[in-house]
C-alpha cells in the first residue's frame, strides 16, 4: 500500500521557495511561526551577544595586562566582568544551541513539520528578547555582582551599585524562554516523531536536547523563584537572605546552584550531541556505541540535580553536606568519559574528512578533555578548597563553557551552516580561523590554571605585582587577542558566504539525519512527503557525487523512498 | 505503519479549521497539548517548590514566628474559601464532562459557576488581606511602618488617679516627702492623644548566629541593609520610645496592638512575607486562571468546542485544578498548623 | 603549543615546597597533603589526556580521507562492543572513588582543628581584615602575626557581605559570613611573609582586600604581640598623631586617601578644616554647622570625627554613600584619640602630596581631643 517515491536524494533545492523566500517582509520574520526562522532570528540575536560579551571579555583581559589595571577603575571593571558573565552564561551559551540550532534542526532531523507549539516557540523567541533588554539595560545602572548574584552583596542598599532588580527581572524573563523552548521540544520529540522514528533510531542530538529539555522544565522555575525572591528581598527587605534581620545568605547559594549546576549541563548536553553529529558523519562512520551515548546524556540530566553543593565547599556549610556532594558529583564525570571514549571509538576505522567542522568536533574533544578532567581537582575536597575561587576555577569553566560548549555551537553552526543559508562558507579561511582559536584559546586559559594554582583570586581588577601573577596574565590577555581575530575571521567568511559562497547541495557533509535529506536551505514545511527513516548512522549507503559536491544514494543500493503524502494517508 | 497514522486515518482527510497543518490527526495535536500542559503545571509546582522550600527553612529557623503569626490568620476564612475552591474545581471538571459529552449550555454554566467560584475566593482574599493591612501585617519591612489601627496607649490616666490617691493616703499618714514624690508623678504632663510607637526591629543575626543581646546589631549596624525610610522611621521612633518610658517609668506600656507587643518574636515580619509572597502567587494564579476561563466560556459561546473538539476546555480544566490543589497545601500551611 | 610546556615541565607525584610549576611555595603542614593529592590527580589526569589525545590524532591521521576517497566506507567496523564499553565505565569509577576519598581524608584534616590551637578573631569588612588576639589584646589590621609550629585557629566573621580568607601558601581558605562565624585552622612551618587575600568578591575594592601574614617563632612572636598589646598606652600624647598614621591609618587607607582625591570616602586632607568650619554638608542637606556648637550634637567638632569613626552611618556626606563600617569595638579609646588627632594635625604630617614626612615637627601641635572641653 505504500507507494515508493524513488526520488533522488539530491532533490534540487526549488528556486523561489526555501522557507526564506517563502514569504518576504520584515512582519513575516518577526510575526513568523515557522521553526527555521525562528531559529535563525535566535541566532542572529544570540551572535550579536557573544559580540557583546566578547567585548567585555577583552576590556577585562585588556585591564588586568598590568598589576595596577590598564584601562578601568574597580568599579567598572566589576561591571565588566559581571556584564560579560552574565550575556555569555544567560544570553549566550545556554540559548545557544537549543533556541538557535535546536529550533533549527530539531522538527527536520525528527521528520516533522513544525515543533509542537509553533506560536510558544514565537512568545519565548520575544520574551527573551525583552528579558535581553533587561539584563543588557542594566549595564547603564552599574550592575556589579558578578553573575552569581551573591547575596548579601547584591541585597545590600549601599554598595555603588543598582541594576540589580533589572538584571534580575531579564534573567527570570530569558529563564521562562527556556522552558517554553524545552517544552516544546519535549512534546514534540514525544507527539511529532513520524513513521518509523523511534527512540533509538533518533540522532543523538536529538536525544541530547531531549535531556536538556528536561533539565531546562525543571531546574529553570526555581532559579526564577528565587531571583524573584531576590528581587522583592533587595526592594522590600523581607529578611530571607539578610543576615540582619535573621535571613541566611547562604541559602541564597543553594537555590542558586540548584539551577546553575544543571544549567551547566544544559549547555554542555546540547553541545555533546552536536559533536556526536559531527564526528559520525565526518567520519562516515557509524556511530559507536548509540546506547551508551543516549543513556548518558539522560543520567548526567539526573546527576546533574543532586551535585549542586560543590560550589559552597567553601561557604561554611557542613563537612558531612560537603562530603556528599563531592561524592556524587564524580559521578558525573562518569557519563561524560562514557561519551569521550565512544566519539574516540566512532574515529577508528572511519574515512574521516578534515572539514572545519570536524576539526572543530576534534578539537571540542581536546578543549573539554582538558575542562572536565580539571573539574576533578574542583570537585575533590582537599584541592578544592584551595581552588575554589581562583582563576582555576575561571580557567576551568572556559574550558567546558567556551572550550567546549560554545566550541560545539560553534562546530555544529559550521556543519548546518549549508543547511541555513544554502551556501557554502570557505573552508581554508574555516581551517585557519580555527587553528588560530586553538592557539589563542590554549594561550589565554591554559595561563589561567597557573594563575589559579599560584593562588591569584578571580574578579580581581588589580593583583599585587610581586606575586608573579603578571607574566602569566600577559600571555593570556595576548592569546585571548588572537581568539578575537579568529572569531572577526569567521564573522567575515560566514557573512562572505552569504553574499558570495558556493550553492550548497542537499547533502555535502554526508549526513543521513533527516535534515539531509530536504534541499539546503529547506522548504517552508520541511518535507512535502513523509521522509523515509532509517538508521541516520549508517553511511554505507551514501557517495560523494562530484557533479553537484555533495553526496547522493548509491546507485547500487535500494533507496526506501519517500513516503508520499498519500501513502501516509491512503 | 506507526499508531499515529493509524488514528490520523481515522479522522480521514477532513482537516478541520483547528487542525494546525504540522500536525497529522486531532488526537496526535491534543495529547500533544496534553502533554505539553502537564510540563508547564511541573514547571508551576516547581515554581511553587521554591517557596515551599522557603517556607520550610524559615519556618524550622524560626518556629517561634511561624507560631506568633499564624495566630493572627482567620482560619473561617480560609476555610470558607477552601470549600469555594474546592466546588469550583468541581464545576470545572464538569464542564469538561459534559464538553466531552457535546453539551454545550451545561458547558457554559458549569464555567459560569466557576468563574463565580474564581471571583468569590479573590473577593474573600481582598477581604482578608485589606484587613491585614489596615492591621498593618505588611510584607517586608514595611511591616514595621506605623500600622494605621495602631496607638499606643499609655495608662498614663489611670496612674495619674493612683498616685493621686497615694498622695492623699500618704498625706493622710503625715509623710509629706512621699506625698510630694507621687504628687509630682501624678503631675507628668500626659501623652499627646495620637502618640504612636512601635518596637523597632531587634535584628538577629543569623540563624546559626550570635543570638545573645549584645551581639544584636544596633541601628548604625542594620543600617547598612536598610533602605532609608526605614532606618529614619527607626531614628524617630527613639524619641518616642523614650518618651512612654519617661512617662511611665518602669510601667509595662500597654499597647493596643499584638504587633506592638513586647513578647512579638523578632523578626515577626517574616512570617507575613512568606504568607504575601504565597498567597499572593497564588491569587495571581487564581487571576489569570479567571481570566482562562473567560475566555474559554467566550469561545464556548461562539460555538467554537464540540464534541470532537474541546481541547483548551481539557487544558483549562487542568490549569484550574492545579491551582487548587496549590491552595490546598497552602491552607493548612498558614491558617492551621 | 601550550601542551608542550606543560608535558616539558611535568613533575609527577611531587610536592615541593619551593613552589613548582602547578603549586606555589608551600609553609603549612597540611599544604603538602592538599599537594600531594593534587598531583595524584594530575597524574590521572595526564594519563588519561594523553591516552586521548594520541588516540584522537593517531586516528585523525591514520584514517584522513577527502571526500572523493569515500567510495566505500568501512562496513566493517564495530559499531558498539558492550565488555569494552563496560570496561571504560568502570575503570574511571574506580578511579573517582580513590579520588575522592583522597580528597575527603585531606578535607577532614584540614577541617578539625586541634584542641591546643592559638585562637585568632578576624573580621572582614569592606575591604579589610581585621585581627584580634583575645590572650594578647591587640589587634591587628591589614597584618596577622602568628607563631610557628604551633597550631592557630581563626574564627572568623563579617561585618558586611560575604567575604573569604585566602592563604595559598598555607592552602587554606573559608568564606567568612555575616551573622554566623567560620573557622579554619593551619600550623605554618616556615617562617616568613606570606600573602593573604579576600577571595569571595565583595564589592569595588575586593582586590585590595590584602594583608600579610606575619610567621614568627614563638619567641620572637610573644615579644612582638606583647609589644603590640602595650604598644599606645606606653605611647606619648605629643606621639599619638604619628601613631595614628602608622599604626592606625592602614585600616582607612583603602577608603580615605591623604592626597586630597577622593575615594570611596572623602579624602583626610582638608578634612579637619571643613570640620572645624562646619561646611561639610550632609545627604539630607543638612550642614555640620546645623549641628555644631553649643547644645548641638557636636559641642566640639572633635567629637564629629569621633562620631565618624564609631557610628559612620549617622550622618553621610553628600556625595558618598554610607559604606564605611563602623569600628565600634575594634579600636581602643586611645587608638581613637589618635586617629582623630591624626586627621587634626595631618598637614604637619603628610606633605603635599601626601606622602609621610620623616619625622614631622609637631611642636605646638593641637593635641586635645576636645574630651575635656
Ligand atoms: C559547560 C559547563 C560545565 C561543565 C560541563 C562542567 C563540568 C564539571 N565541573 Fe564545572 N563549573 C562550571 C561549568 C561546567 N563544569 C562553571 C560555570 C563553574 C563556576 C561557576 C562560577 O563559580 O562562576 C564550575 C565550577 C565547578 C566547581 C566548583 C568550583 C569552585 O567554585 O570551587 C566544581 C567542583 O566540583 C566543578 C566540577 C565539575 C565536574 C566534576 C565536571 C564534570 O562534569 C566533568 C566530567 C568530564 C571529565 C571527567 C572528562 C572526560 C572523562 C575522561 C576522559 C575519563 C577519565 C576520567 C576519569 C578518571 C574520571 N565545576
Ligand atoms: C560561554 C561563556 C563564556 C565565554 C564564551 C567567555 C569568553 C571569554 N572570557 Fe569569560 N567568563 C564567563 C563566561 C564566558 N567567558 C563567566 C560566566 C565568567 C564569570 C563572571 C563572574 O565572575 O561573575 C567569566 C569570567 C571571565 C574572566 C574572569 C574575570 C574575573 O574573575 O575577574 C576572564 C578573564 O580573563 C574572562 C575572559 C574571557 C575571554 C578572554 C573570553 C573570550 O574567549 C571571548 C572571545 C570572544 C570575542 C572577542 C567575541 C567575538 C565575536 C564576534 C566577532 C561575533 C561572532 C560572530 C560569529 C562567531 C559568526 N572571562
Ligand atoms: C569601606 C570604606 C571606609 C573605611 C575602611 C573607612 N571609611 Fe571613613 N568614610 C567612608 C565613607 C564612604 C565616608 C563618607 C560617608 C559618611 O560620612 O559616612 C566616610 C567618612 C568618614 C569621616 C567623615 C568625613 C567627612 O568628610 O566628614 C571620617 C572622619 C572617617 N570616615 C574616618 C575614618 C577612619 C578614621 C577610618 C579608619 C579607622 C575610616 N574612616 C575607614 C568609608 C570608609
Ligand atoms: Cu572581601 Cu572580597
Ligand atoms: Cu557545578
Amino acid at each position: 500500500m505504500t507507494t515508493i517515491n524513488t526520488q533522488p536524494l539530491d532533490r534540487p533545492a526549488i528556486e523561489g521557495d526555501n522557507y526564506l523566500t517563502h514569504s518576504r517582509g520584515f512582519l513575516s520574520w518577526i510575526l513568523t511561526l515557522d521553526h527555521k526562522r525562528i531559529g535563525v532570528m535566535y541566532l542572529v540575536s544570540v551572535l550579536a551577544c557573544f559580540l557583546l560579551g566578547g567585548l567585555f571579555a577583552l576590556a577585562v583581559r585588556t585591564q588586568l595586562l598590568v598589576p595596577d589595571g590598564l584601562i578601568m577603575d574597580q568599579d567598572q571593571y566589576n561591571q565588566a566582568f559581571t556584564l560579560h558573565g552574565g550575556i555569555m552564561v544567560f544570553l549566550v551559551i545556554i540559548p545557544g544551541i537549543p533556541a538557535a540550532l535546536g529550533n533549527f534542526v530539531l522538527p527536520i532531523m525528527l521528520g516533522a513539520k513544525d515543533v509542537a507549539f509553533p506560536r510558544l516557540n514565537l512568545f519565548s523567541y520575544w520574551l527573551w528578547i525583552v528579558g535581553a533588554i533587561f539584563l543588557v539595560v542594566s549595564i547603564f545602572a552599574g550592575l556589579d555582582t558578578g553573575w552569581t548574584f551573591y547575596t548579601p552583596y547584591s541585597i545590600d542598599q549601599n554598595s555603588a551599585m543598582g541594576g540589580v532588580i533589572p538584571a534580575v527581572t531579564g534573567a527570570f524573563l530569558l529563564g521562562f524562554a527556556s522552558i517554553f523552548t524545552g517544552m516544546n521540544f519535549i512534546v514534540t520529540i514525544h507527539r511529532l516523531r513520524p513513521d518509523g522514528m523511534t527512540w533509538f533510531r533518533m540522532p543523538l542530538f536529538l536525544w541530547s536536547l531531549y535531556a536538556t529539555a528536561v533539565i531546562q522544565v525543571l531546574a529553570t522555575p526555581v532559579l526564577g523563584i528565587t531571583l524573584a525572591l531576590l528581587a522583592v528581598e533587595r526592594a522590600f527587605g523581607i529578611g530571607i537572605f539578610n543576615p540582619a534581620l535573621g535571613g541566611d545568605p547562604v541559602l541564597f547559594q543553594h537555590f542558586f546552584w540548584f539551577y546553575s549546576h544543571p544549567a551547566v549541563y544544559i549547555m554542555i548536553l546540547p553541545a555533546m550531541g552536536v559533536v556526536s553529529e559531527l564526528i559520525a558523519v565526518h567520519s562516515h562512520r557509524h556511530i559507536f556505541g548509540y546506547h551508551f551515548i543516549a543513556w548518558s546524556s539522560i543520567a548526567i540530566a539526573i546527576f546533574s540535580f543532586l551535585v549542586w553543593g560543590h560550589h559552597m565547599f567553601t561557604s561554611g556549610q557542613s563537612p558531612l553536606m560537603n562530603v556528599i556532594f563531592s561524592f556524587i558529583t564524580f559521578s558525573v564525570a562518569i557519563p561524560s568519559a562514557v561519551k569521550v571514549f565512544n566519539w574516540l571509538a566512532t574515529m577508528y576505522k572511519g574515512s574521516i574528512s578534515w572539514n572545519t567542522a570536524m576539526l572543530y568536533g576534534m578539537g571540542f574533544i581536546f578543549l573539554f578533555l582538558i575542562g572536565g578532567l580539571t573539574g576533578l581537582y574542583l570537585g575533590t575536597l582537599a584541592t578544592d578548597v584551595y581552588l575554589h575561587d581562583t582563576y582555576f576555577v575561571v580557567a576551568h569553566f572556559h574550558y567546558t563553557m567556551m572550550g567546549s560548549a560554545l566550541i560545539g555551537f560553534i562546530g555544529g553552526l559550521h556543519h548546518w551552516w549549508p543547511k541555513i543559508t544554502g551556501k557554502m562558507f570557505n573552508e581554508n579561511a574555516g581551517r585557519i580561523a580555527f587553528f588560530l582559536f586553538l592557539i589563542g584559546y590554549n594561550m589565554t586559559f591554559f595561563t589561567q590554571f597557573m594563575l589559579g594554582s599560584h593562588g591569584m583570586p578571580r574578579r580581581y581588577a588589580t593583583y599585587p605585582a610581586d606575586a608573579g601573577f603578571q607574566n602569566y596574565n600577559i600571555i593570556s590577555t595576548i592569546g585571548s587577542y588572537l581568539m578575537a581575530i579568529s572569531f572577526f575571521m569567521m564573522a567575515g567568511y560566514f557573512i562572505a558566504s552569504i553574499f558570495g559562497g558556493k550553492r550548497a547541495a542537499a547533502n555535502p557533509w554526508g549526513g543521513r539525519s533527516l535534515e539531509w535529506q530536504c534541499s539546503s536551505p529547506p522548504p517552508h514545511d520541511n518535507f512535502s512527503e513523509q521522509p523515509a527513516v532509517g538508521d541516520c548512522y549508517d553511511f554505507s549507503v551514501l557517495r560523494w557525487d562530484e557533479a553537484t559536491q555533495g553526496y547522493v544514494w548509491r546507485e547500487d543500493v535500494e533507496h526506501p523512498g519517500h513516503h508520499t503524502e498519500e501513502a501516509a494517508h491512503a | 505503519m506507526s499508531q499515529v497514522h493509524i488514528q490520523g486515518d481515522e479522522h480521514g482527510h477532513d482537516h478541520p479549521e483547528f487542525l494546525a497543518h504540522h500536525w497529522s490527526s486531532p488526537v496526535q495535536q491534543f495529547e500533544a497539548g496534553k502533554l505539553g500542559m502537564w510540563l508547564f503545571l511541573a514547571t508551576e509546582i516547581l515554581l511553587f517548590g521554591g517557596l515551599f522550600v522557603a517556607y520550610a527553612v524559615w519556618r524550622s529557623n524560626h518556629p517561634e514566628i511561624f507560631a506568633y503569626g499564624s495566630q493572627f490568620l482567620d482560619t473561617t476564612w480560609g476555610a470558607i474559601n477552601t470549600a469555594v475552591l474546592l466546588t469550583s474545581s468541581m464545576t470545572m471538571a464538569m464542564a469538561v464532562t459534559f464538553a466531552a459529552r457535546g453539551k454545550m449550555k451545561a458547558v457554559v454554566v458549569t464555567l459560569i459557576l466557576t468563574l463565580m467560584g474564581a471571583g468569590g475566593f479573590m473577593a474573600i482574599k481582598y477581604v482578608e488581606y485589606s484587613h491585614k493591612f489596615h492591621e498593618g501585617f505588611y510584607p517586608g519591612l514595611s511591616f514595621y511602618e506605623e500600622p494605621e489601627a495602631s496607638h499606643l496607649w499609655l495608662p498614663l490616666e489611670e496612674t495619674a488617679i493612683a498616685h493621686k490617691d497615694a498622695v492623699a493616703a500618704h498625706e493622710a499618714a503625715g509623710s509629706a516627702a512621699l506625698a510630694a514624690e507621687d504628687a509630682a508623678r501624678a503631675e507628668l504632663p500626659a501623652a499627646p492623644a495620637e502618640a504612636q510607637v512601635w518596637n523597632q526591629p531587634k535584628a538577629g543575626l543569623g540563624p546559626e548566629g550570635l543570638t545573645t543581646d549584645q551581639e544584636l546589631l544596633d541601628t548604625a549596624e542594620l543600617a547598612i541593609f536598610l533602605p532609608p525610610s526605614v532606618l529614619g522611621n527607626i531614628e524617630d521612633q527613639h524619641e518616642e520610645v523614650a518618651f512612654a518610658e519617661h512617662h511611665a517609668p518602669g510601667e509595662q506600656v500597654h499597647l493596643s496592638h499584638p504587633l506592638q507587643d513586647p513578647e512579638r518574636p523578632v523578626n515577626a515580619q517574616k512570617f507575613f512575607t512568606i504568607y504575601f509572597l504565597m498567597t499572593g502567587l497564588h491569587g495571581i494564579h487564581v487571576v489569570v486562571g479567571g481570566i482562562v476561563i473567560l475566555w474559554l466560556l467566550i469561545l464556548t459561546l461562539r460555538g467554537r468546542f464540540s464534541r470532537k473538539y474541546y481541547t483548551p476546555v481539557d487544558l483549562g480544566g487542568l490549569y484550574w485544578h492545579i491551582v487548587d490543589v496549590i491552595w490546598i497545601f497552602l491552607f493548612p500551611l498558614f491558617y492551621l498548623i | 603549543m601550550s601542551m608542550l610546556g606543560l608535558l616539558a615541565t611535568m613533575k609527577l607525584g611531587e610536592a615541593t615546597s619551593g613552589g613548582g610549576f602547578w603549586m606555589p611555595e608551600s609553609a603549612s603542614t597540611v599544604a603538602p597533603e592538599v599537594d600531594s593529592v593534587f598531583y595524584f590527580i594530575n597524574n590521572i589526569n595526564y594519563f588519561f589526556f594523553a591516552l586521548c589525545m594520541v588516540i584522537l590524532i593517531w586516528f585523525a591521521f591514520r584514517y584522513h580521507a577527502k571526500p572523493s576517497e569515500h567510495a566505500t566506507f568501512a562496513a566493517d567496523a564495530p559499531t558498539h562492543n558492550t565488555p569494552l564499553e563496560l570496561t571504560w565505565t568502570v575503570v574511571p569509577l574506580l578511579l573517582v572513588g580513590v579520588i575522592f576519598w583522597l580528597g575527603m581524608d585531606g578535607y577532614l584534616e584540614l577541617n578539625e582543628s586541634p584542641e591546643d590551637a592559638y585562637e585568632v578573631q578576624v573580621t572582614g569588612q569592606k575591604w579589610s581584615w581585621t585581627f584580634q588576639h583575645p590572650e594578647f589584646g591587640v589587634t591587628e589590621a591589614a597584618e596577622l602575626t602568628v607563631p610557628l609550629n604551633k597550631p592557630v585557629r581563626l574564627i572568623m566573621t563579617s561585618s558586611d557581605v560575604l567575604h573569604s580568607l585566602f592563604i595559598p601558601a598555607f592552602r587554606v581558605k573559608n568564606d567568612v559570613v555575616p551573622g554566623r562565624y567560620t573557622s579554619l585552622w593551619f600550623e605554618a612551618n616556615k617562617p616568613g611573609q606570606y600573602r593573604l587575600y579576600c577571595a569571595e568578591y565583595c564589592g569595588k575594592d575586593h582586590s585590595k582586600m590584602l594583608a600579610v601574614v606575619n610567621v614568627l617563632p614563638e619567641d620572637e612572636f610573644q615579644t612582638r604581640l606583647g609589644k603590640l598589646a602595650r604598644e599606645y598606652e606606653d605611647i606619648d600624647d605629643r606621639d599619638l598623631p604619628a601613631y595614628g598614621l602608622t599604626r592606625l591609618y592602614n585600616r582607612c587607607a583603602s577608603c580615605h586617601s591623604l592626597d586630597g582625591s577622593s575615594g570611596t570616602g572623602p579624602s583626610f586632607k582638608g578634612l579637619w578644616d571643613r570640620t572645624r568650619k562646619g561646611t561639610t554638608v550632609f545627604t539630607n542637606g543638612q550642614d555640620l554647622k546645623d549641628l555644631a556648637g553649643p547644645g548641638g550634637e557636636f559641642e566640639v567638632p572633635e567629637n564629629y570625627l569621633r562620631d565618624s569613626i564609631l557610628n559612620p552611618q549617622r550622618h553621610i556626606v553628600q556625595n558618598y554613600t554610607g559604606s564605611m563600617p563602623t569600628f565600634k569595638g575594634q579600636l581602643k579609646e586611645r587608638q581613637i584619640d589618635a586617629l582623630v588627632l591624626m586627621i587634626k594635625n595631618l598637614d604637619r604630617l603628610v606633605d603635599e602630596q601626601g606622602v609621610p614626612i620623616e619625622n614631622p615637627d609637631l611642636e605646638g601641635a593641637d593635641i586635645s581631643t576636645g574630651a575635656g572641653q
